[in-house]
């Protein structure tokens, strides 16, 4: 192993950086942004480099940031703003709903917004209902936006560039309990483009579509199954919008089984999407049920022994889809 | 005696008196009213054609009585300045300097529209000159501060206007956005025609006092609150403005108080829903900024019967020919929606980035503990 490895805050730091030295354009907005502790450590040491001007601490006015985002777009900036949570994000929801989203299509394609949105979700440790909720389905509900879950520091970065160096939008939703997670990183800037997933582990026998914060669960869940002789295909969507049906109709088509691991909630979520739009291309094609792993249909409870049962687990996974396999 | 700047006062205070033309040269004035006299003569023409033909099919919210703020700014604005409005667009869509012909078409839904018949006279933009426009208030003026912050970020040298209306400083987002201009001392101007009400609703039932231009100074916001109707002393004013913007003396509010007559929308009468008096309306008709203008021009000498007809003339062959443009221009065809929401390349990452392959990862590490926080 000669590659580099570092971790997941570390590699969206580097794409930040790299970013801001490659273009001045691209700025950097959110509260805190300019302190040492630099949102865990995605944002530490840019002040220093690139000065107060493009690393802006920013008054808590979500709503205001993200407009001001897209007017500095506007001008020809590239701004990148953070929320710490992505629960603060969402008073910001008529900037990004109202004018973010339809800016391109009520310009009838003369002016675009290059706004990359960063949006952190917790994940236990008592982040409770107001720290931890993942809504990537909602904004990738919104035509006009596109919506990256990186799960690996590999594509954190890469995703990052893309979407700061793209014409449109990106709503970039990290999960907090990535953030030290280490992968093999080239230290050269570099792109991975919206819509292509990553075929994680190879398999044959069912397809383990996995969003964000549920891939490498749902790794360590293919690797246990293998014992009980089950292949499972993990996919890595690596982007909800627009994400790769591509891969996973081909996968489906080889395996005949779906299974989606989304850390959302239940109903009408990304999973539900997934599943529907296999359904009506393949269904025919699919030798079992399709099956769905998701939060439940609450909110997230604080204490820690509620959020062992809230959030699915490597066992409960294992033993779902062993009986799944079984049925 | 003064008028008094509260719209429940203006009302009852007879003819305006106080116009002064002094210090503005005779081109600037007979500007102004040219200005106006388009606009008015514009939005006119499409009241009259709304009904019955029926083929401007979106809500226009007509801007009539409303015309001597966007007539100022268009004399003092640059083409590289930025500009965004509210929902009540085509005065600023006039500032701005934004053709004509576009505006009508794409009321018209037309290929030919500004954008191509997908915005309509709320939401419509004409990107090359610098102006857009939308309905959700004081999103605009939030996003019209982001520009300020762009430009100065930029160290550029134009502007960014924000016109509204006082019902935008209802929404949360208009303070949040005062906050940052005043704080970073952006290069802004605040546009803001007081025209009472939001819809139907008096500014006094929203709101505890008019005073917004108190509340913009204590967030930094340099403000003034002038007659709205007076075209002279609204240019004055934010002819005033503009040059201390661009001078860097930071962000300035100008809160016209003016007058809509029409409906809040569309060219049907809402008098039904009983929000304002007869004598009001009265007031305001009597004192059009047009009117104002024009009469106090022909008193000092400089306006004569012929100059006016001139004007009357142009203003009347470019509607017609804006609206046999529109009429004649096709609908656009049905676009492939899969595309029209995103841009078909990305240039600038093709330019600057390459890829690497790579990305080994290894399941099996703990997830990052999120304590202390």
């Amino acid at each position: 192993m000669t590659s580099r490895q570092i971790s997941y805050a570390q590699a969206i730091n580097e794409a930040q950086g790299q970013a801001m030295d490659l273009s001045p354009d691209v700025l950097l907005m959110g509260q805190l942004v300019d302190t040492r502790a630099g949102i865990f450590g995605t944002t530490s040491g840019l002040v220093d480099r690139f000065g107060p001007d493009r690393v802006r601490d920013f008054p808590v006015a979500e709503n205001l940031m993200t407009a001001a985002a897209m007017g500095a777009a506007l001008t020809g900036l590239r701004p990148v703003i953070v929320h710490q949570r992505l629960d603060f994000m969402i008073y910001s929801l008529d900037a990004i709903v109202n004018w973010l989203s339809l800016w391109r299509f009520k310009s009838n394609g003369h002016s675009g917004l290059p706004v990359t949105i960063r949006a952190i979700v917790g994940k236990g440790w008592g982040q409770g209902p107001q720290h931890s909720k993942s809504l990537h389905a909602w904004f990738a509900h919104l035509p006009g936006l596109r919506v990256a879950v990186p799960a690996t520091a590999y594509d954190a970065k890469g995703l990052l560039l893309e979407s700061i160096f793209s014409e449109d939008p990106a709503i970039f939703v990290e999960g907090r309990s990535l953030f030290s997670m280490t992968s093999e990183v080239p230290e050269q800037p570099y792109r991975i483009r919206f819509g292509q997933a990553a075929v994680r582990r190879r398999g044959k026998d069912l397809t383990l579509v996995a969003i964000g914060n549920q891939v490498p669960l749902a790794l360590r869940v293919a690797t246990e199954l293998a014992a009980s002789s089950v292949d499972a295909e993990v996919i890595d969507l690596r982007t909800l919008s627009p994400w790769d049906k591509t891969t996973v109709s081909e996968s489906v088509a080889k395996t005949g089984r779906l299974i989606v691991a989304d850390p959302g909630w239940r109903s009408f979520g990304a999973a539900a999407e997934i599943m529907a739009t296999v359904a009506e291309t393949q269904g025919d094609k699919l030798r079992a049920r399709p099956m769905r792993i998701c939060l439940p249909d609450s909110h997230t409870p604080m204490s820690s022994a509620l959020e062992q049962v809230y959030y699915p687990s490597e066992r409960g996974m294992v033993d779902a889809i062993n009986a799944w396999m079984k049925s | 005696m003064g008028i008094t700047l509260k719209h429940e006062l203006i009302a009852r205070s007879g003819p305006y008196r106080e116009m002064d033309l002094s210090g503005l040269d005779r081109d600037t004035l007979l500007a102004l009213l040219r200005q106006m006299l388009r606009l008015r003569r514009t939005e006119e023409a499409l009241l009259r054609e709304y009904h019955p033909a029926d083929e401007m099919r979106c809500p226009i919210h007509f801007c009539v009585g409303q015309e001597a703020v966007p007539a100022a700014l268009s004399l003092l604005v640059r083409g590289d300045d930025y500009m965004l409005s509210h929902h009540r667009s085509h005065g600023y869509y006039f500032a701005k300097g934004a053709p004509l012909r576009e505006l009508f078409a794409e009321i018209y839904g037309k290929a030919t529209g500004a954008n191509g018949g997908k915005a309509g006279s709320q939401d419509i933009s004409h990107h090359a000159s610098r102006f857009y426009s939308g309905a959700i208030l004081a999103g605009a003026v939030s996003i019209a501060v982001g520009v300020a912050l762009g430009l100065q970020i930029r160290k550029s040298t134009s502007l960014a206007i924000s016109g509204f209306g006082e019902g935008a400083s209802d929404e949360g987002a208009f303070w949040e956005a005062m906050n940052y201009a005043g704080l970073c001392r952006l290069p802004i101007l605040f546009a803001c025609e007081n025209n009472r009400y939001a819809t139907f609703s008096d500014q006094l039932k929203r709101q505890a006092s008019d005073n917004m231009c108190e509340r913009v100074t204590t967030f930094g916001v340099r403000a003034t609150r002038i007659f709205g109707n007076d075209a002279a002393q609204v240019y004055r004013i934010l002819d005033q403005e503009v040059r201390r913007i661009r001078e860097g003396q930071g962000p300035a509010l100008v809160e016209a108080y003016t007058y809509r007559w029409n409906s809040h929308v569309g060219p049907e009468d809402d008098g039904v829903n009983n929000y304002r008096s007869a004598e009001e309306m009265a007031f305001w008709k009597e004192n059009c900024p047009i009117r104002l203008l024009r009469e106090k021009l022909v008193e000092a000498g400089q306006l004569s019967e012929s100059d006016l007809a001139r004007l009357e003339a142009d203003a009347a062959q470019e509607i017609a020919d804006c609206f046999r443009f529109a009429k004649e221009s096709p609908f656009p065809d049905a676009p492939d929606w899969g595309s029209v929401n995103l841009a078909s390349g990305a240039p600038v990452a093709d330019k600057l980035l390459g890829t690497q392959s790579g990305g080994e990862f290894d399941q099996f590490q703990a997830d990052a503990r999120l304590a202390p926080y």
